[in-house]
């Protein structure tokens, strides 16, 4: 199918010596491009937005648990958002959320801008070793530390605590956090550093008066990422957390499930509230996520 | 540190705080400027400014990395947490683990196969769908683009849980569907129990998760391409299927390559998916990949030794492959 959706980029460059009489006749020509287009942005809209949409208008419906193949919900009710908030404890999980992902958020941005300057700004011995460590450290897979981390906590008196989280989800956030954030540095002309100098500032005030506002774009984009990746976490929330007072969102979600019947009414509701701000901020800032996901895998 | 000690311009550190901005920095920068390089700086900065970032990812990424190795020579159990003491059995879980049918039969095939085609399906649904937006024009490419960045930003938990819900044996979408149908009696269907159906949804919704982002990544390859390439090789008669492959594909190569080992690498370690799924917590063996078996035997069991043995195992499997992946990004990049 796509491959006859590919044979007509006309349409999408109207540059060049434009011709527009022989560009409306091969459109015209091919009549099943603008359908086979159509038809493949419905699909697409409809696969890419399927799960949120089953999840909002789930979590909307005053009969959820019973609604079968119903395509829209019965009518529209905050009862569910109320009764998750209210009665689930909800609110208190979302606050230890928040609590955790804003540390992470503060604490990743500091440390790896720091990093990112070191590796970007300054030519040392190792520094191409300290590179080559940081997206090392980026392939750990963290699923296989969870029980090392665990012990290690344990004897810390760090289970059971929001500081602890916060504290090894700043080290899962970094090497992401430091490897984009040293091409926003590079990217501020070392001109403007020097310049900064010959007035006669200090390292300490050429680096908050001239660099931080810089690249400030790019400590935005890092911190989404870093307050994404402890908004979600499931493993390290899962093992630390025992107590339900410190339960996180991802874990607080559970406590909606029953032996035998689940009141997906609520778990959509709580669903939505977990999903609503990853969602707001990743749209946001796709493009900076996206080219800092990518970096080094295009050139262009 | 000495040698660092001993490069040009040690002695000076101009960048102590509240040192007094104006005085002697006339004389200086004439001195102190070398081409291609900052001068105003002292040696030991870069290693003060990264001290922070080794400190925390030496302590929480690296030394877990060694500990988890050491207990998994161990018999480390609830007896050695109390206690703090070592057990030490050589290399026993390793030669338990590869020696238990249940690797080979159940979980060895559960990761793997699991994994490749969560790869192949989400790199050829990304690239397809690359393509597709790669045609359409400004705008609806912005809407399109939208509609998968939000499917990438559902996180992992509650897209699961709406799979489940959607999968739910008992008032279900799919089950509410195909009842109307006929095709199944209510209530008598689980496809959660199975093992091939309850891969069957996971790999739905790992792809769901993960083409957004094959599909961002080679959309942007895409649009470095020349246009004229494809119009030269349309001159010439190239069907669209020959110019992708002989043009779109070799230029895009280490695109591919990229998204191919992320997508590797992730996919062999989805623990999230399945361990939310009815049955992957602990209650259905069938369905355990490593990353699972590896958390049950821990924190189910209580033999972390265990449970470190197969991690390790597992990462051992994405070092391989992560190898692979520093060798094509450092072909591509100059650090």
């Amino acid at each position: 199918m796509s491959t006859t959706v590919v044979d007509a980029p006309t349409d999408a460059t109207p540059g060049g010596p434009a011709r527009p009489a022989q560009v409306l006749r091969t459109r015209r020509r091919r009549p099943g491009a603008s359908v086979g287009k159509t038809v493949g942005i419905v699909a697409l809209l409809a696969f890419s937005l399927f799960p949120a949409y089953w999840m909002f208008s789930s979590a909307i419906d005053p009969e959820a648990a019973t609604r079968g193949a119903r395509l829209l919900p019965a009518g529209v009710t905050w009862d569910n958002f109320v009764a998750v908030i209210d009665d689930g404890g909800f609110g208190h999980y979302l606050r230890n959320s928040a609590l955790v992902a804003l540390g992470t958020v503060l604490a990743s941005s500091f440390v790896a801008l720091f990093a990112a300057v070191a590796v970007s700004r300054f030519r040392f011995r190792f520094r191409r070793s300290m590179l080559v460590l940081i997206l090392m450290v980026q392939m750990v897979p963290l699923e296989a530390l969870v029980i090392p981390l665990f012990l290690q906590m344990r004897n810390l008196n760090l289970l059971n605590s929001l500081l602890g989280l916060t504290i090894v989800y700043l080290a899962f956030a970094l090497p992401f956090a430091i490897w984009t954030l040293r091409g926003f540095v590079a990217a501020v002309p070392v001109e403007l550093e020097e310049a900064a100098y010959l007035d006669g500032a200090s390292w300490g005030r050429m680096f908050w008066r001239i660099l931080v506002p810089l690249v400030a774009p790019g400590v935005v984009a890092t911190s989404v990422f870093s307050f994404i990746t402890a908004w979600n976490e499931f493993i390290f929330a899962l093992t630390f957390l025992q107590q339900s007072s410190k339960y996180t969102v991802p874990i607080g979600l559970q406590k909606f499930f029953g032996e035998n019947t689940t009141d997906w009414g609520a778990v959509m509701a709580a669903s939505t509230i977990i999903t609503l701000p990853v969602l707001v901020f990743f749209v946001l800032v796709q493009r900076n996520l996206s080219s800092g996901l990518t970096a080094g895998s295009v050139k262009g | 540190m000495a040698d660092l000690r001993a490069a040009p311009g040690a002695s000076v550190d101009p960048g102590a705080p509240g040192a007094h901005p104006t005085s002697g920095t006339a004389p200086q920068p004439p001195a102190r400027r070398r081409p291609g390089m900052l001068g105003h700086r002292s040696p030991l900065r870069p290693w003060l400014l990264l001290a922070p970032a080794l400190v925390v990812l030496g302590v929480l990424l690296l030394w877990p990395l060694v500990r988890v190795v050491t207990l998994s020579l161990q018999d480390y159990g609830l007896r050695q947490i109390a206690s703090g003491e070592s057990n030490w059995i050589g290399l026993q879980n390793y030669a338990d683990i590869l020696g238990d049918s249940y690797l080979w039969t159940v979980v060895l095939p559960n990761t793997v196969l699991f994994a490749l085609a969560c790869v192949v399906l989400t790199v050829v649904l990304g690239t397809a769908v690359a393509l597709f937006l790669n045609t359409l024009g400004g705008f609806w490419r912005g809407v399109g683009a939208t509609a998968i960045m939000v499917a990438w930003a559902v996180p992992a938990i509650t897209g699961t849980y709406v799979w489940i819900w959607i999968f739910d044996p008992l008032n279900g979408l799919v089950a509410s569907i195909l009842e109307g149908l006929g095709t199944i009696e209510p209530g008598t269907v689980n496809w959660f129990t199975e093992r091939l159906s309850f891969y069957a949804i996971a790999t739905l919704n790992v792809v769901h998760h993960g083409f957004p982002f094959v599909a961002i990544t080679v959309l942007a390859g895409l649009m470095t391409i020349p246009q004229e390439l494809h119009e030269a090789a349309k001159v010439d008669g190239a069907t669209a299927w020959r110019r992708f492959w002989a043009i779109t594909a070799p230029i895009l190569r280490p695109v591919f390559a990229v998204v191919t080992i992320l997508s590797t690498i992730w996919d062999f370690k989805v623990f999230t998916q399945i361990y939310l799924m009815p049955g992957g917590n602990g209650g259905n063996k069938d369905v355990f990949n490593l990353g699972v078996w590896s958390y049950i035997e821990s924190f189910a069991q209580g033999k972390y030794g265990m449970g470190s043995a197969i991690a390790v195992l597992l990462t051992l499997i994405l070092l391989g492959i992560t190898l692979v992946y520093m060798r094509t990004l450092f072909k591509e990049e100059e650090l």
